[in-house]
């Protein structure tokens, strides 16, 4: 028993050697590293191709930039209690109230100035806790790189216009997407109609 | 001595007086049971059912605020069964709230609030729908919002407009649920527009229509500071948010006068936020104002104030400054510019001021009103003070009826005290001094033995007390229950006012009236109320021609009058003014601005263009109030401590640094800006103010300050006080002119008073845009009677004209005004009262006619 094994051991000593030497004469490794660069040339990438030709939707739970909420009706939900400049633990949140009894908001006071300095923010969501009315809101927009940081303070006529992502959409998928440079700034184009698929199961 | 009572509090025994609240008793025992509608100087209602306790033998539990202590009590506070109760009086309180904390102005500062994060229950059982009373706010006068969605029913407001503010403009209308704390009609009615009920509301019923969501009370940022529209020197905090002051609060227990201030204090504060502020210095070129540097100026004036001659020099420094900036302004026209004709104010002769200041003893230190009111017997005379010093008025009605009205008024205006008064009498303008000749008379009728040693007695004693009340105007009935009301009282407390300086009359009156009520044995205290914040500050600082700091004798120099006087005649070369508007409201007007002209160089300082100003070569930017730091002394001389909240406008400096780098740049080092130092210096020169400055915040003038008896100021005496008791009688009208009633005048049949309105103080308030939402355009006060007489209804335009002037007013009556005194305020910058002034003349004669 003992004897054979290291007969074994002997033959393959030998045979690893003329295989070492045909593996070198013939660049075999070499070849085979090759063959897996190729492989993943050839197969579908798993990188996501943005802002050229994808973009990332994240979910509704996700705290991106904030949103000034309306009710159905269209009023302004924000009644500038301030409770959200209070509970912020950056001090990022301004508001001024003033009266006005047009109905635009829901009560007579309604926000005069309502805006918030993102470079601030560290979007722990603690506005949104506070606020009795449902107003404000963190969002699911994420693309603030900016050149200049005063681009980065939002106010009230901004932060109430409706987000870019239709509300009914759930999330955590991609999109087709376009990048624009243009004279006046960057932007990615999504569109929300072509779906790429859940972002998860793509990761396998 | 008050007979005790010993109790026991959640088993710690206390002793009390008899009649004490067990709420107070157990504040004593050092625990705290929360209320809503109990407040101190308020009649108890026992309403909210929050202060409840546990009576050991009692199966109920009883309110604390308005059960007195028994002996032998044992009172629970904080048993299980109480503290069940108070949630259970909380849930009832919020099953008919609004809820509406976001959007209420009082969230974050809320009683309600407060108590039910405290002591309230989680959550509420009430599921039926809430009563409301309306959907949207109302507004209840310019400054009063209302929301009665938010009552919660504690009647402070009601009963502080009652008890206090002496309206009762607002009360409890319908019943049960649908109970609404508002006025009749939810109409304005006669309201004094002070704020009061917003002030003590616990929620956010009634509210502050200026500062209505504007902030939220987290975001403001406050400083102490003493309302500058009256000497009353109402302690109050001014509140800012992003530089713009947004509200003035006099909070419970923060000043001497708790959370009283009426409308000038409390909504005078946007003077501050005033876009027309004097911004740099401008120097007249060519007729116009041209901006220079703070150094050209002050070149300028050290230029021209050294090359004056003294003797032709001047300075007149507003009693609105602080007792620092007064101070200084006094060193540097004594010591730097060796001049001494300076003065605090140009609306009245130096000469009375001295004799006002000895006869009410002011020199001699300073006595507190509560302590004034504590008297069996209180003469006010010489002013309108409900609209002069309203918080003044509204101390004496809560203290009056707790002391069995022993208010007793002369005047020459009907005012809203009267109510609160035993007996109120309307003299003829000009007339104060025979009616205060005929009270000691009656006095001196059956007290003769007693009297007849007191100085000044002979120049009345001849004359009859029937005599006198013709010429004063008052029925001599009403003169002798005056005096036997004198008589009857063991303690008696004169509150003189400005009228005595203003008419110039009355003052030897004073002096013989203190005399004899001094020799009859009475325990008296004089305190004066006066128009302008600081005005016995000035005094106490010296800028006076006549003393120096502290009522030392100096070199004799001119008051304004006098500088007026020079001016007019050979001219003036400089003239230093700070803060005060002597074109505006010196009486005759023509004569001001006639002498001004002639004086080679003005330089004014002050925070808005004023009158006096336009005519100036120079125009120096100050500080307001709030920008600055220092003391001020009210009319009871308790000396207060005041900061700055913001930086001054523009270029604009404080009072205190502009008058110091005058001196600096005329003799280098002689002063520094800071108010620390200056204050310092002020302890050691003004000895009078030493004990101001241990007490911290508000202190009170050293000597015999608590209580002044008339006793130790003539036994004291000294060559000053007999000094200025001379100049009393000097400017006192002559005994013989004043005894007649004035004559007749068909063409002018009507007297013309002034004085402050209501909601305005000088020409500074009148920058204020909430006040003047309150009162815009001028008016003129005429009686119930001649209204109805001449078929005039309030808000008509009438034309008053006086001799050699003539101007349009609207007509407001007021009821109870004898027919024959019209009133206008001198506050009026486009009808000027002073306009219908003479020199010498101090009431003069009108007529009205009616616009159709």
């Amino acid at each position: 028993m003992r004897d054979s094994r290291i007969e074994t051991v002997k033959v393959k000593s030998l045979e690893s050697g003329v295989r070492w030497i045909l593996k070198r004469t013939f660049f075999v490794d070499f070849i085979k590293g090759l063959m897996v660069t190729l492989g993943y040339n050839l197969s579908k990438g798993v990188t996501l191709r943005y802002p050229d030709e994808e973009k990332w939707i994240p979910y509704r739970r996700f705290r991106g930039v904030h949103t000034l909420n309306r009710d159905l009706d269209g009023r302004e939900l924000c009644v500038a209690c301030e409770l959200c400049v209070k509970a912020c633990p950056t001090r990022c949140i301004t508001v001024v109230p003033m009266e006005d009894s047009t109905g635009k908001g829901i009560s007579d006071r309604v926000a005069g100035v309502w805006k918030v300095d993102l470079v601030r923010c560290l979007f722990c969501g603690y506005c949104e806790d506070a606020c009795p009315t449902t107003a404000v809101r963190l969002g699911r927009g994420y693309e603030r790189a900016c050149f200049d940081l005063s681009s980065a303070v939002l106010d009230k006529e901004k932060l109430l216009l409706p987000e870019e992502v239709p509300p009914d959409l759930d999330g955590g998928v991609i999109v087709a997407a376009s990048f624009e440079r243009t004279g006046a700034g960057m932007k990615v184009n999504a569109d929300f109609t072509k779906l790429k698929g859940d972002w998860l199961k793509m990761q396998g | 001595m008050d007979k005790m009572v010993t109790l026991k509090v959640n088993g710690k025994e206390v002793t009390v007086k008899e009649g004490t609240l067990i709420l107070d008793a157990a504040k004593e025992a050092g625990y705290h049971i929360p209320t809503f509608c109990y407040q101190e100087n308020l009649s108890g209602v026992g309403s909210c059912r929050i202060c409840l306790v546990e009576i050991e033998g009692q199966k109920k539990l009883q309110p604390s605020c308005v059960t007195p202590v028994m002996p032998d009590m044992s009172v629970k506070t904080d048993s299980a069964t109480v503290v069940a109760a108070r949630a259970s009086m909380l849930e009832f309180l919020l099953s008919n709230h609004a809820l509406d904390c976001p959007v209420c102005d009082k969230g974050g500062e809320c009683e309600l609030q407060d108590m039910v994060y405290k002591f309230g229950p989680r959550k509420g059982r009430f599921g039926e729908e809430k009563v409301r009373h309306h959907e949207k706010d109302y507004i209840l006068s310019p400054v009063i919002i209302k929301n009665s969605n938010r009552c919660v029913s504690c009647m402070r407001c009601v009963r502080v407009c009652n008890e206090i503010v002496g309206r009762a403009v607002i009360g409890a209308v319908g019943r049960g649920a649908h109970q609404e704390m508002t006025s009749f009609l939810r109409s304005r009615l006669d309201c004094d527009h002070d704020g009061m009920c917003i002030e003590v509301c616990p929620v956010g019923c009634f509210m502050r229509l200026p500062y209505r969501y504007t902030a939220r009370t987290w975001d403001l940022k406050g400083a102490k500071t003493v309302c500058p529209y009256c000497a009353t020197g109402c302690a109050m905090a001014i509140e800012e948010r992003d530089g713009t002051v947004v509200r003035a609060i006099a909070r419970l227990g923060e000043g001497w006068n708790d959370r009283l201030l009426c409308a000038r204090g409390r909504f005078g504060y946007d003077v501050l936020n005033s876009a027309e502020r004097i911004k740099t210095p401008l120097l007249k070129v060519r007729g116009s104002f041209k901006p220079v540097s703070w150094d050209k100026a002050l070149d300028i004036v050290r230029d021209r104030f050294t090359k004056a001659d003294p003797q032709k020099l001047g300075g007149v420094a507003s009693a609105r400054l602080t007792d620092e900036e007064l101070y200084l302004f006094q060193k540097l026209m004594r010591s730097v510019l060796n001049c001494g004709n300076i003065d605090s104010t140009s609306r009245w002769d130096d000469r009375a001021a001295a004799a006002f200041i000895s006869e009410a003893g002011i020199n001699a230190g300073g006595v507190t009103l509560y302590d004034c009111m504590n008297a069996d017997t209180v003469f006010v005379m010489g002013g309108t003070i409900s609209d002069e010093n309203p918080v003044t008025d509204y101390i004496i009605r809560c203290t009056s009826a707790g002391r069995f009205m022993n208010v007793i008024i002369a005047s020459t205006r009907a005012m809203k005290l009267d109510s609160s008064a035993l007996l109120s009498v309307r003299h003829t303008p000009g007339r104060l001094g025979p009616l205060i000749n005929a009270v000691v008379l009656s006095l001196y009728g059956d007290s003769r033995e007693r009297l007849k040693g007191v100085e000044g007695i002979a120049a009345v004693k001849d004359s009859s007390v029937d005599e006198l009340s013709g010429a004063c105007g008052v029925q001599a009935a009403a003169i002798k229950a005056i005096a036997g009301k004198l008589r009857a009282a063991s303690s008696v407390s004169l509150l003189v006012g400005t009228d005595f300086l203003r008419l110039k009359d009355g003052l030897s009156g004073l002096g013989l009236l203190k005399r004899a009520l001094g020799a009859l044995g009475k325990e008296l205290k004089i305190l004066p109320f006066l128009d302008r914040t600081n005005q016995r500050g000035a005094w106490d600082m010296g800028v006076h021609p006549l003393f120096g700091p502290g009522y030392r004798e100096v070199e004799a120099g001119l008051g304004c009058h006098g500088m007026l006087d020079r001016a007019a005649g050979d001219g003036m070369d400089a003239l230093y003014v700070i803060g005060t508007d002597i074109v505006g409201l010196y009486p005759d007007r023509g004569f001001a601005e006639d002498a001004l002209s002639k004086i080679r160089f003005i330089v004014v300082q002050d925070t808005f263009m004023t009158e006096t100003a336009e005519m100036a070569d120079l125009v120096l930017p100050a500080a307001s109030f709030g920008e600055k730091a220092g003391h001020i002394t009210n009319q009871e001389g308790r000396v207060q401590k005041i900061s700055a909240l913001l930086k001054p406008p523009g270029e604009a400096k404080t009072d205190l640094e502009i008058i110091a780098s005058i001196g600096s740049s005329i003799s280098p080092g002689s002063m520094e800006g800071d108010p620390d130092a200056v204050f310092e210096e002020i302890i050691k020169e003004v000895e009078i103010y030493a004990s101001a400055a241990s007490s911290g915040e508000a202190g009170w003038l050293a000597g015999e300050a608590a209580a002044p008896v008339c006793g130790v100021m003539v036994k004291k005496g000294g060559s000053l006080r007999e000094a200025m008791h001379r100049k009393a009688v000097e400017a006192g009208v002559p005994a013989g002119e004043a005894g007649s009633k004035p004559a007749a005048d068909p063409d002018y049949p009507y007297y013309l008073v002034t004085g402050n309105h209501l909601f305005h103080s000088g020409r500074l308030s009148r920058r204020s845009g909430i006040l003047k939402g309150l009162l815009m355009d001028p008016a003129v006060e005429i009686s119930g009677s001649l209204a109805e007489e001449l078929g005039i209804a309030d808000g008509d335009r009438v034309e008053v004209r006086g001799r050699g002037y003539g101007a349009r007013f609207f007509a407001r009556i007021r009821k109870g005004s004898p027919r024959d005194v019209v009133f206008i305020a001198e506050n009026f910058c486009e009808a000027s009262v002073n306009r219908f002034f003479r020199r010498g003349e101090t009431v003069p004669r009108v007529n009205i006619t009616v616009l159709k």
